[in-house]
């Protein structure tokens, strides 16, 4: 079917247990090329800077993620045009980023922070000084990762998956529709009425 | 003695922890932070490598690492993250040793760093790198660069010999492995009743330990008081092992400090060593000296194929007809063999994963375990699994991460040129010159060992 909307990624809290897996997980498949992370924390020679933020509360804990708003109030705020719609998804240039904050601000969920931004193992600086740059960091959907969002795959409890909302609101429409049929043919004298 | 620790600021209280702990020792509520119960804590730090819970820029604020790397003790190189659950470092100890001129450095290393230290310098999963290995320890400036495959050799010769003894003199069998401290030391804390069932040899470790500062110092024309003795192991538990107050046989401390695959990588880093381009070096004679067997140690299965190599030929005095021994392979966590040794039907058992044993040890009490030979590692596939191990960044890659450390150990096993322990010349040297015979009166006083609750014992731990 044709998907007019951005996808996301979704927790089940029932399983999430908070770990973080999914943030070291994030960590390494946008870094393996840009920093050389390998496969053993041993090869991590910077912050880690995850793209979706495990919150715990009181009863239950799940990251939350940028749900790829339609009208994303992110990128409607963004004077640098660093945060551009890409297909359906909503994607930061942190090269475009000056670390203003208006997405914080407009982002509803916290789903974007300003985080330390590497390059080659080393700080990107600020253009024309030697301070090290910072930029908005966001879930991207893992666009570059041809396997998909690398949290859905490193969940232990395969608690997140990709969220295809007009898919799961057709299926919850059957299943509606379904139980009303039910309701609806055990009472016949209601078509009566 | 604090080995395993959890970070009260950094955990979430998400327990997988609690999922890969042996012997229930972390206790806490769902989302939060998890207590660590140390009298109970085997100290094979699995909840080490299991742990993510990461000091987070995001999370903690921009000066939390610094902080967190400080109050560990870490050296300043070190860029890695730091997570909730850790094993504490003695990597300080070792560099004021290195740095002292009157102290001489001894250091040994286990076969499986061989097969992990390369990851943390970019490798792919399971490189060989026993040359570069030897290399770089001799490049950070230790006075001798020896060979914990030595003492497994001798561990062969002893255990071996011990294990003909109970079988042929109707000595208490099965007789368990005793290599590995968290088995040791659930042993003791669980089932201390069937403690004589655990061979009286010492792991490898501390019979390098004990032999560094007598035959070693001796051999080398050194007062063995002026040796700083170092050891690198894949293992969070080793540091305990040779802190036990029984092991000071040699008459000093015979093991003075332990550091795991991960710290010797922070080690390498701090001297600015570039280890994938480093030559590929030899271990220092004699004590560097060893065999296919040896290596094997490492893996699940090791210890039992290394003294059947050994064991087969003592007890036929014919050649085994094949060195490899399947039989006692895999990763399966409880599996039996039969093997034929001349007219005896030797019985052996391998557990890998210590949550295994349970059902095994209480076969035992029921008297319903029929074999000579119980093989028992902590870790998910023996050492080259161990909770010091370079810690992967996500849970997937374990299992690749095991196949190919283990697949790189069989390689060097077949790679050398002597693969039983009773063929190690230097070993052989040892016996002739110094120990005499396995199970002799210097073996006796150097290599073996009690156990918590045994008369001779001492305090307990």
């Amino acid at each position: 079917m044709v998907n007019d909307f951005g996808l996301f990624v979704t927790t089940d809290t029932a399983k999430c247990t908070g770990c973080r897996a999914c943030e070291m997980a994030c960590f390494q498949s946008h870094n393996k090329k840009r920093n050389s992370v390998g496969r053993t924390v041993g090869t991590i020679t910077t912050p880690v800077t995850a793209k979706l933020y495990v919150t715990v509360i009181e009863t239950a804990s799940m990251p939350i993620q940028c749900k790829h708003c339609e009208n994303s109030p992110c990128k409607a705020v963004c004077k640098q045009q660093a945060i551009i719609r890409f297909g359906h998804q909503v994607i930061v240039d942190e090269n475009k980023c000056i670390g203003c904050k208006d997405c914080l601000v407009a982002c509803p969920f916290g789903a974007i922070a300003l985080l330390p931004y590497y390059d080659k193992g080393q700080p990107v600086k600020q253009v024309g000084s030697t301070e090290n740059k910072v930029a908005a960091s966001k879930c991207d959907l893992c666009l570059d990762d041809a396997d998909g969002p690398a949290c859905v795959r490193a969940c232990p409890n395969e608690a997140l998956s990709v969220s295809d909302i007009n898919e799961e609101r057709k299926k919850k429409n059957i299943a509606a529709a379904e139980a009303l049929a039910v309701i609806n043919a055990g009472a016949p004298e209601r078509r009566q009425l | 003695m604090t080995v395993i620790a959890i970070d009260q600021d950094l955990c979430t209280g998400c327990q997988e922890c609690v999922k890969v702990c042996p012997n229930l020792a972390i206790e806490g509520v769902p989302h939060k932070p998890q207590t660590l119960v140390e009298e109970k804590c085997v100290m094979c730090g699995q909840c080490v490598q299991k742990c993510k819970s990461y000091v987070s820029v995001a999370e903690h604020g921009f000066g939390a690492y610094e902080k967190v790397r400080k109050a560990r003790g870490l050296p300043p190189t070190v860029t890695e993250p730091l997570f909730a659950a850790y094993n504490v470092c003695h990597l300080d100890e070792v560099l004021k040793a290195l740095d002292d001129p009157k102290v001489e450095t001894w250091v040994q290393s286990a076969p499986a760093v061989r097969v992990g230290i390369a990851e943390d310098f970019g490798a792919p999963l399971g490189t060989l790198a026993a040359g570069k290995l030897a290399a770089a320890l001799r490049r950070i400036g230790f006075n001798k660069v020896y060979d914990v495959n030595y003492a497994a050799d001798v561990t062969i010769m002893e255990e071996g010999s011990e294990l003909i003894d109970r079988v042929t003199n109707k000595g208490l069998l099965p007789m368990f492995t005793s290599c590995c401290p968290a088995w040791v030391k659930y042993m003791e804390l669980n089932y201390p009743e069937l403690r004589h069932h655990l061979s009286t040899t010492k792991s490898p470790q501390q019979i390098q330990g004990a032999l560094v500062k007598t035959y070693g110092a001796k051999n080398q024309k050194t007062d063995p008081k002026k040796i700083y003795s170092v050891s690198i192991m894949p293992c969070t538990c080793k540091q305990f092992e040779s802190s036990r107050p029984e092991m000071a046989d040699s008459g000093h401390r015979d093991v003075d400090v332990v550091i795991t695959t991960r710290e010797l990588a922070y080690l390498i880093k701090l001297k600015g060593i570039d280890f994938l381009n480093l030559p590929e070096e030899k271990f220092d004679l004699p004590m560097g000296d060893y065999t296919g067997a040896a290596e094997i140690f490492g893996v699940t299965g090791g210890v039992m194929e290394a003294a059947l190599r050994t064991g087969y030929e003592l007890i036929t005095g014919k050649p085994i007809p094949s060195v490899d021994i399947t039989a006692v392979r895999g990763p399966e966590g409880y599996r039996e063999a039969d093997i034929q040794v001349g007219d005896l039907t030797l019985k052996v058992g391998i557990v890998t994963g210590l949550k295994n044993v349970k059902p095994v040890l209480e076969a035992l009490k029921a008297g319903k375990l029929d074999r000579h030979f119980v093989e028992v590692m902590t870790c998910p596939e023996g050492c080259v699994t161990g909770g010091g191990q370079p810690k992967l960044i996500v849970d997937k890659d374990f299992e690749s991460a095991y196949k190919s450390r283990t697949d790189a150990t069989y390689v060097h096993d077949k790679e050398l040129p002597i693969r039983k322990s009773h063929e190690n010349p230097s070993v052989k040297k040892l016996y002739e010159t110094f120990l005499k015979k396995p199970l002799g009166e210097e073996s006796h006083k150097l290599l073996h060992t009690t156990y918590c609750g045994d008369p001779k014992h001492g305090h307990g731990h």
